[in-house]
């Protein structure tokens, strides 16, 4: 699969990154078509530059490392509170929200990029496949999610449990629905499509680093409409399955968009953080510019306001209707602690960071624009944390098991992500579009 | 323009320069260009492409605008209009309660502060950017210059106006040759536009302005005055109908009125009440003891019963009839002091009360009870009672009603 062992013009691997620089120089060289953007990726010396090469597996190790570890402590910890992973499982499931959210997301973001023919995002645009790619991970780390209320347990979705079900004729009334069983065949059907989008998006623009086949961004344009549609079903269904439903005697229609803003501020973040990384590691080191931070920063912007337009949408419903069944979830998350994680999100997602993303800039700052990155993350996660807690416990209570949980689920994004890169480019090398994505400026 | 002072000495003889255009081809001519101008420093200069050319103000050493900081005190003062307007007008002058909710009430502000934000904040932004780029501006000597149509087009252009203190004219022209130019041009001053507004557009602008006052002074007539004839009706709907309302004069009748009284001794179709059992509750003048024998007693009318006594008396009597139901209950949390509780129905004196007095006290209310007769159907009625019979009976209930089986059940 990879370029250099296909193209037997190529000598073989290199050792050094650099030398991988030298091939594609030769290789652009080669190519007939009037492709200056390969040329220009391979000559203007950002040469060394465009792979993770040896990096890729170190981090692999380690993030995999951390992740193995976070994980495993915080299922000891969580197994030490023998209420049958009750309380673990809540915590899990809200750092499950977050890793959703920006592999999600990831994907969202290169359909949407396909979608509308964006050409600034080009050489940002395989960070995100790489991440969107994550989708099979994520469903084996959905496991523990899932396999309880197949088998019947209804110690985080009360609809599981056939007992609980037959003694609520709210729970009756939804179980045609809410049932183990559908619940299973959704989740596989999310999850499996959501996969093999992923794959073919990284699969396509990956046989276009090799061929350079013209036709290949127009197909994946043309895949990314109907994409974009079944995306915006499945992630609406999917958050209400997983989220919504921890507590089944609630209900929003406008669930699924709320968690999506979390998807696009997830993506945002994710690509913006790991651009800096492998810039600080000397990768991309002049492909990526200010400009490409300005617009990410602007999409984070953008977003931040869009969580907060929906996140008021759905609450100013549910106040002035007052209906009991709806209004019980909000005073739950009103009143006592809950209420000052809340007063949290109002300022903390909304308030602050849109007077600290709002100039220009602090978007063009890598330093701040990576503090508002960080600030973000952890208000998704508190986002995450009071949509789902509230179910179990009257008062918010973090436990290290929680935390672990998060640090764990990022940590294994990162590893999948490291591994998934491998030695192959970190930019669509031959994307028509390259050109104008290397020179983009803001006006 | 008789006053000014200077163009009018050489009114008659050639314009004065405006300053020195120089052509350029390519992008990049043109950013070289703008740096060296801009390093010779230049303050009254602009440059002219057909698009958006990257890089050009930090050629052109353009500032950051501040434009942003407009926009955001515009933003800001839509927000700060939006809580005051809406603060002032339902909490303030005229106090409007809506839904239950607080007078003045932040949730229920936040889409107009948000509208507000965005209109004053976009609109704000539209102007004041037309404003700082000197826009509209009707006439500009470029306009004369036929080479200039092009920076529409496919040329860039460079003006070095001759206001700008550095500017001389052997000085400048040396300095924008030695950008390699495509050509250069000396710009003379416009004399063939008037800067005088034509008169059209006065007497179009007086007009307006006169116009816009009409509404106003009518309206403030209108407040001031009183008129006898009818608010003008521009869209009738179906308001105008040939039929006479309730309180309308009426020609056909003599005494002019519409409302006519109907004849003694008319009985509508089907309000023939003559059953005073089944309507009144009464046999002979007094209160029923049983019940009328048109209404039929079984367990249709049983669950009638229930189901209507739920709707109708529970929320004061409560679903045990014992007089807590919520409404009694909220009353007595509140403690206003002229609540008078609604009666316990399971009480001796109900149960012995005759089925028509109870029958009557339905249809008619009694002290603070409303009546329910014109909301309950007569047959309803009944079933009410007859299922508040059923209730009574259950909380006078012994041990010894209940079947063996299920008193072991206890
Ligand atoms: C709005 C509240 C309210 C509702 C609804 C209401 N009641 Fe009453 N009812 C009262 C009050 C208050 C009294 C006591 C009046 C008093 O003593 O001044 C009362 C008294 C009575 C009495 C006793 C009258 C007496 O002679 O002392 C009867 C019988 C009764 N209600 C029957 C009913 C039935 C049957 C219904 C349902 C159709 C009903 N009520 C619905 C408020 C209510």
């Amino acid at each position: 699969m990879a370029t250099a062992k296909k193209d037997p013009k190529k000598s073989p691997t290199g050792t050094k990154t650099g030398t991988s620089a030298a091939k594609a120089e030769g290789a652009a060289k080669k190519t007939s078509e009037p492709d200056d953007a390969a040329a220009r990726v391979a000559v203007e010396g950002f040469a060394d530059s465009i792979r993770l090469g040896t990096e890729s597996s170190a981090m692999f190790a380690k993030a995999g490392g951390l992740a193995v570890v976070c994980l495993a402590v915080s299922a000891a910890l969580g197994a030490s509170e023998g209420d049958g992973f009750k309380r673990w499982s809540y915590g899990y499931i809200a750092a499950f929200g977050v890793a959703l959210a920006i592999t999600a997301g990831s994907l969202f973001w290169v359909c949407l990029q396909h979608l509308v023919n964006a050409k600034w995002s080009v050489v940002v645009r395989r960070i995100g496949e790489l991440f969107a790619a994550n989708m099979p991970l994520l469903a084996i780390l959905a496991l523990p999610v899932v396999v309880p209320v197949v088998l019947g347990n209804g110690v985080v979705y009360e609809w599981a449990d056939k007992t609980k079900v037959a003694s609520e004729e709210i729970l009756k009334h939804k179980s045609g629905y809410l049932n183990p069983g559908f619940f299973l065949v959704r989740m596989l059907f999310y999850f499996g499509f959501w996969s093999i989008l992923a794959r073919y998006y990284l699969n396509s623009s990956r046989r276009q680093d090799e061929t350079g086949g013209s036709e290949i961004a127009p197909t994946m344009t043309r895949v990314s409409g109907p994409a974009m549609i079944a995306f915006g079903l499945t992630i609406t269904f999917c958050s209400i399955d997983l989220f919504m439903a921890v507590e089944p005697r609630w209900f929003s229609t406008m669930f699924g968009v709320y968690f999506f803003a979390s998807c696009v501020l997830g993506v945002h973040v994710t690509l913006i953080l790991t651009l800096m990384w492998l810039q600080r590691r000397g990768r991309l080191a002049t492909t990526i510019t200010t400009e490409h931070y300005h617009d990410l920063g602007k999409m984070l912007f953008a977003f931040v306001i869009f969580w907060a337009y929906i996140g008021f949408s759905q609450f100013m419903l549910i106040w002035y209707a007052n209906l009991p069944e709806e209004t019980a979830w909000f005073k739950q998350r009103f009143f006592g602690g809950w209420g000052a994680v809340s007063w949290t999100l109002v300022f903390g997602h909304f308030v602050i960071p849109f007077f600290g993303l709002l100039s220009r800039h602090i978007k063009r700052s890598k330093a701040l624009l990576a503090f508002w990155c960080f600030w973000m993350l952890a208000m998704i996660y508190i986002d995450m944390y009071w949509l789902v807690l509230p179910a179990i416990n009257v008062e918010p209570d973090v436990r290290a098991m929680d935390l672990l949980a998060l640090l764990g689920l990022l940590s294994a994004l990162v590893a999948g992500a490291a591994r998934e890169a491998g030695k192959k480019n970190l930019i669509p090398t031959k994307d028509p579009r390259l050109e104008q994505s290397l020179a983009f400026e803001n006006i | 323009m008789s006053d000014s002072h200077e163009p009018q000495a050489s009114e008659s003889g050639p314009a004065p320069l405006h300053g020195l255009l120089a052509e350029y081809t390519t992008t990049g001519d043109i950013l070289r260009a703008s740096k060296k101008v801009r390093d010779a420093g230049f303050s009254r200069w602009d440059t002219f492409t057909p698009f958006p050319v990257h890089g050009i103000d930090r050629a052109m050493g353009i500032r950051m605008t501040i434009l942003p900081w407009i926009v955001l005190g515009a933003g800001l003062t839509g927000l700060g209009t939006a809580i005051l307007l809406q603060w002032w007008t339902n909490a303030y002058d005229y106090p409007w309660l809506i839904s239950g909710k607080p007078l003045w009430s932040i949730p229920a502000n936040v889409p107009i502060m948000f509208e507000l934000t965005v209109l004053i904040g976009g609109v704000t932004a539209f102007i004041a950017m037309l404003v700082l780029n000197n826009l509209p501006m009707p006439a500009h000597p470029l306009d004369q210059v036929k080479r200039f149509a092009r920076a529409t087009d496919d040329r860039f252009f460079l003006l070095i106006e001759a206001a700008d203190p550095k500017f001389d004219a052997d000085a400048t022209r040396a300095l924008l040759d030695s950008t390699r130019p495509h050509a250069i041009e000396s710009i003379l001053e416009d004399r063939k536009t008037s800067d005088k507004l034509p008169t059209g557009i006065i007497y179009a602008l007086v007009i307006a302005t006169v116009a816009s006052a009409v509404p106003f002074a009518l309206a403030a007539k209108a407040r001031y005055t009183k008129s006898r004839s009818t608010r003008i009706h521009l869209i009738q709907d179906m308001d105008a109908q040939p039929k006479y309302k309730a309180q309308r004069e009426n020609p056909v009748f003599a005494d002019g009125r519409s409302t006519r009284v109907p004849d003694p001794e008319t009985v509508a179709v089907g309000e023939l009440h003559e059953d005073d059992h089944f309507y009144r509750g009464t046999q002979n003048g007094a209160f029923a003891r049983t019940f009328p024998p048109t209404f039929r007693v079984d367990e249709t009318a049983m669950l009638r019963g229930e189901q209507r006594f739920g709707i109708y008396c529970t929320p004061c009597h409560g679903f045990g009839a014992e007089g807590n139901g919520m409404v009694a209950k909220r009353a007595e949390e509140l403690a206003q002091g002229t609540w008078t509780p609604p009666s316990n129905l399971t009480d001796q004196r109900i149960r012995d009360m005759p089925v028509g007095e109870i029958f009557n006290t339905i249809t008619h209310g009694i002290r603070n009870m409303p009546a329910y007769g014109p909301q309950i159907p007569t047959s309803d009625r009944w079933a009410i009672i007859l299922y508040l019979r059923a209730l009574e009976r259950s909380h006078a209930a012994k041990i010894a009603d209940l079947a063996p089986a299920e008193r072991t059940g206890l």
